[in-house]
């Protein structure tokens, strides 16, 4: 089995920070997060541009080689619902240390970008969703074949298909939570992989709480087969309880220093 | 329709680690499939065998293993005739003379020793302790400043010794560095751990995984074996990517298959044969699992298993 | 494999009706790969894709068997390709080569060799369990026969290297009873010695000038309805060998080829160029990489008491330990007056124990107590290796009969046994060992 793979959240417009550096196209604040996010053990970062509708192509290609160049061909997630963005991404990035990443299509809306996948040979995130939340694991199931079908008919290998069941946040959806950890398995049993934005789980909890709940979830996640998270990777916690899991499945050998590699 | 088979390549690989100087320095690992495995993909350095003498000279070595080194009264004679013999791709001298519970020779006379032998061949030398680990950390320290710029390998650091001999062999003179663990592939993979966070350049270790003859507790050497190159090959594991060593003489010389005299065991016949199959077995199973070179005493056996590994590679 | 359900997926009708039961197709398709329900519940899978996913299903190796009685022998349904995934379950077998070619001399010689090495290694027969007998179509049919016939009285399995089907035909029909394997299909003879060897029940061995042809035969074998097959990794080359060896193991186990999944045959007496030795490094090679069957030019004690012991070790259960037999073992030339010491059967123990006494130089008896084969502090805690158990033991084996000293050393790790001991075997010095074997030699020379 292979490690479990951590896509670091935390280059996202949705930060201030981030927001600013991308729009002044100012290379610090980028470099100094992706830096705290790889030293901390993230295997891919996720470049969040947001919607980008006039300059995504732009900026996504400026933020891909910024961090190419810097980080030794760092594997990526384009990750905005700008199509020509991620193609303008893809156009530049270098594939020596993985594919990239779409992030992301669903059965509705953004069923095309499994097409731009596939063309492109990326990675992409499947949302198991259509519109709005899938009511039941059968739903989920039913847009999981479907996206399935539609990337295999087009020549991808079903492992380049990373389907997130849509982690929910417990305050309000705490009955939920067993069903996405049930389907996380069925994913699993077929033979598939999985990511997510695992931490969505702990929305809207105390600072101090979030840690334990996420870590505790991807504990349980990763039992279910679980093979990536879009995670904060500089949450201590979080990464010593993945690596700890990777140990428990055999992804990695054990060695006393095992925290420190 | 001819057979087809999906590759066995990987993308990770062992390091290439070069022990000795000049032409006959040789290369260790650098492989990215399974062992002998070249209709994967091509290996680039063969296994390598080398011939193993000790600080006790003659009186430490089997009838038959004397005999082939007739005339020859000192280590350095022993020496210089052993890297004559047919597929000798490397020296190693075993001090087991300084083991405390044995002869307890004094660290100075094994290193003088060493010197002389040194100074008499041109083969890449490896230089193997008294396995007591107190003992080895002064004797390997020392033995690793006698050999500077000779790029020698040390075997080896322990659990219970690395720093001692990880700072002498590893940092201050610049030698490979042995990383010894006795097939236990979770401390196999701390100590090579441990000796890069002591500043050891990972592409100057080499591991000695642990070792057995077949027939006692060989399985636990195999399934070591196959699991450190499963994880450094196919989980891309960098800490266990390493080239492995296995000494396989000081296993098989001691055990009753070929120590057992003719008159105590009239069937089993022919003593030497019984000797050189017993290594000559086991180091072919050893390099079956994955080791990248073998440490032999019979001439015979080296010639042996430097046969076999023409043939496969 | 992974996939299985999503490979079912690909060949169901995608029709989502709900006749079945599941939901959807995939539903459907993953409980078939977990086996909770049968590929019949669906009324509209064809035949075709039925017939592909009962292929599929199939275990990726054939277990072959051959011979009869006590010396039938299972070969190959391996599922593994590593013995730390799961236990390797069938043991290489090893055959010794005569041939009609040889004068009588040299066969009654041969198979004389034959039957000298016989000899029992930790509870278990250790012997050339075949004969490969070897057809020259110069030395004619009749001798040919006679040396069948010959070989057959020694009780081992024959194979019979015969590519003639004719001359094949014969010989088997003098041995068919034991379940010999008939040798000898090639591209050009296939059909016919498929006909002799399923007429006569027997296992074929197929051959092939190459990796491609041999890969061929046995799909046309296939074809002909017999897989009751054995593949022949050739002559050619060391290197050939190992890869037909390796890479049919591979394809059949990791890639589904059916084709490739069945028992291998190395043909060590004629790879090895009569260097012996080359022959016994090899013979190590092809038990480890999977050699199902591997024929020797010879097998002397030389040869055999490193590769039964590899054997042993290799096709051992990861998982469960090796024990050794409980007993009394005099090392270093002990006799009855003698030290002893005493210890578990589990086999690591045994020879970590054994290895540093011998080391020690040290004469001693080193009586090895019945401990269910597990550690001491194992054996220690599940009441298996207590004062009481080892005054049985004790009592049991006579001991007290056989030896004289009446000085025991125990384990250092179960040092709390002393005073129990001392009131159980009342006489008996009780001595304390190091906790670490290592710690063996010095201790012995002191004490």
């Amino acid at each position: 089995m292979a490690k479990f793979v951590t896509i670091g959240e935390r280059l996202s417009t949705t930060a201030p920070a981030v927001n600013k550096a991308f729009t002044e196209r100012d290379p610090e604040p980028i470099l100094k997060r992706a830096k705290q996010q790889l030293d901390a053990g993230a295997v891919y970062l996720d470049v969040n541009i947001g919607p980008a509708e006039a300059d995504g192509e732009d900026l996504m290609k400026w933020a891909v080689q910024l961090l190419q160049s810097n980080f030794d061909n760092v594997p990526l997630a384009l990750d905005t619902s700008n199509k020509k963005a991620i193609e303008a991404g893809i156009s530049v990035y270098n594939r020596a240390k993985g594919k990239p990443i779409v992030n992301s299509a669903d059965a509705s809306g953004r069923i095309e970008n499994i097409d731009l996948a596939a063309a492109n040979d990326a990675i992409v995130i499947a949302l198991c969703n259509g519109e709005g939340i899938a009511k039941d694991n059968d739903e989920r199931m039913g847009y999981c074949q479907m996206l399935l079908e539609r990337g295999m008919e087009l020549g991808m290998e079903p492992t380049d298909m990373w389907f997130d069941p849509l982690f929910l946040v417990v305050k309000g959806m705490q009955d939920k939570q067993m069903e996405i950890l049930e389907f996380i398995k069925m994913l699993s049993d077929m033979g598939l992989n999985s990511t997510g934005g695992l931490s969505n789980n702990s929305n809207g909890m105390p600072k101090h709480i979030r840690p334990i709940m996420d870590s505790a979830l991807v504990a349980m996640a990763m039992m279910q087969g679980l093979t990536s998270a879009i995670v904060n990777p500089n949450d201590l916690r979080l990464m010593e309880t993945i690596k700890s899991c990777d140990v428990f499945k055999s992804n990695t050998l054990y060695a006393d220093s095992y925290l420190e590699i | 329709m001819p057979f087809t088979a999906k590759s066995g390549k990987f993308n990770a690989k062992i390091n290439t680690v070069e022990v000795g100087t000049g032409d006959k320095a040789i290369k260790l690992g650098g492989e990215n499939v399974f062992p002998f495995y070249t209709f994967d993909d091509a290996i680039e350095n063969a296994p390598k065998v080398g011939i193993e003498i000790t600080d006790g000279g003659m009186e430490n070595e089997p009838e038959c293993v004397q005999n082939l080194y007739e005339g020859c009264t000192t280590v350095v004679d022993m020496a210089k005739k052993a890297v004559t013999f047919d597929g000798v791709d490397f020296l190693s001298i075993r001090l087991e003379g300084g083991d405390p519970n044995g002869k307890n020779k004094s660290t100075e006379e094994l290193i003088q020793i060493v010197k002389d032998v040194a100074d008499a061949v041109d083969v890449p030398l490896v230089v193997c302790g008294c396995k007591n680990v107190e003992k080895d950390a002064e004797l390997l320290d020392k033995a690793a400043a006698a050999l500077d710029g000779k790029n020698a390998m040390i075997l080896a650091a322990k659990e219970e010794n690395y720093k001692t001999i990880g700072a002498s062999a590893g940092l201050a003179y610049k030698q490979i560095v042995g990383a010894e663990s006795a097939v236990d592939i979770n401390l196999a993979k701390q100590l090579n751990v441990l000796l890069t966070q002591l500043g050891v350049d990972a592409k100057t270790i080499v591991m000695n995984a642990g070792t057995a003859a077949v027939g006692y507790g060989f399985d636990y050497v195999i399934s070591t074996l196959d699991r450190v190159k499963a994880a450094a090959l196919s989980q891309g594991d960098a800490t266990l990517q390493m080239p492995i060593i296995t000494p396989v003489a000081s296993e098989t010389w001691t055990v009753k298959e070929s120590t057992a005299s003719e008159e105590d065991m009239p069937e089993w016949g022919n003593l030497e044969e019984r000797g050189i199959d017993m290594e000559v077995e086991t180091a072919a199973a050893v390099l079956a699992a994955g080791s990248d070179a073998v440490i032999l005493k019979h001439p015979e056996s080296v010639r042996t298993i430097k046969a076999m590994i023409s043939e496969l590679i | 494999m992974a996939l299985k359900g999503l490979d079912i997926f690909k060949l169901s009708p995608k029709k989502n009706c709900k006749e079945c039961g599941s939901p959807t197709c995939m539903a459907f398709s993953m409980k078939v790969a977990q086996g909770a329900v049968s590929l019949d519940k669906c009324p509209y899978f064809s035949e075709e894709a039925k017939a592909s996913l009962n292929e599929a299903t199939a275990p990726p190796m054939k277990t072959i068997k051959v011979g009869t009685g006590d010396k039938e022998y299972s070969l190959g349904g391996e599922t593994v390709l590593f013995r730390h995934e799961k236990t390797f379950v069938s043991r290489t077998r090893y055959a010794v080569t005569v041939c009609s070619c040889m004068d009588d001399a040299a066969i009654d010689a041969k198979l004389a060799e034959i039957k000298s090495v016989d000899y029992e290694r930790i509870g278990e027969r250790m012997f050339t369990e075949m004969i490969y007998v070897n057809y020259a179509p110069a030395a004619g049919k009749e001798k040919y026969l006679e040396l069948v016939k010959k070989a057959a009285g020694l009780d081992r399995v024959l194979i019979l290297g015969c590519e003639d089907p004719e001359v094949a035909a014969e010989a088997v029909a003098l041995v068919k009873d034991q379940k010999p394997v008939l040798n000898g299909a090639n591209a050009s003879n296939y059909e016919a010695m498929s006909k002799v060897a399923t007429d006569a029940g027997v296992t074929l061995g197929v051959q092939g000038a190459d990796i491609n042809e041999l890969y061929d035969t046995l799909a046309a074998l296939e074809k002909l309805g017999n897989k009751n097959l054995i593949f022949d990794c050739g002559v050619n080359s060391v290197k050939e060998a190992y890869q037909i060896a390796v890479q049919f193991r591979k394809a059949a186990i990791k890639d589904g080829n059916r084709t490739c999944g069945y028992p291998s045959i190395v043909r060590l007496d004629r790879l090895s160029g009569g260097d012996k030795h080359l022959q016994a490094a090899l013979l190590s090679l092809f038990t480890m990489k999977y050699g199902s069957i591997i024929v020797l030019d010879q097998m002397t004690y030389a040869e055999a008491n490193p590769v039964y012991g590899l054997r042993q070790n290799l096709f051992t259960d990861p998982q469960k330990p090796m024990k050794v037999e409980p007993g009394i073992y005099p090392l270093n030339g002990a006799d009855e007056n003698s030290v002893c010491l005493t210890t578990v059967d589990f086999a690591l123990t045994y020879f970590l124990v054994s290895g540093e006494l011998e080391r020690s130089g040290v004469p001693c008896n080193l009586i090895i107590n019945d401990a269910g084969g597990l550690s001491v502090l194992t054996s220690w805690a599940a009441g298996k290796f207590s004062a009481g158990t080892i005054a049985k033991f004790f009592a049991e084996q006579d001991i007290e009969g056989k030896v004289k000293s009446r000085k025991l050393v125990i384990p250092g790790k179960v040092a709390v046994l002393k005073g129990e001991l001392e009131s159980k075997i009342p006489g008996w010095e009780i001595i304390i060992a190091p906790r670490e074997a290592v710690q063996l030699v010095k201790f012995m020379k002191e004490l």
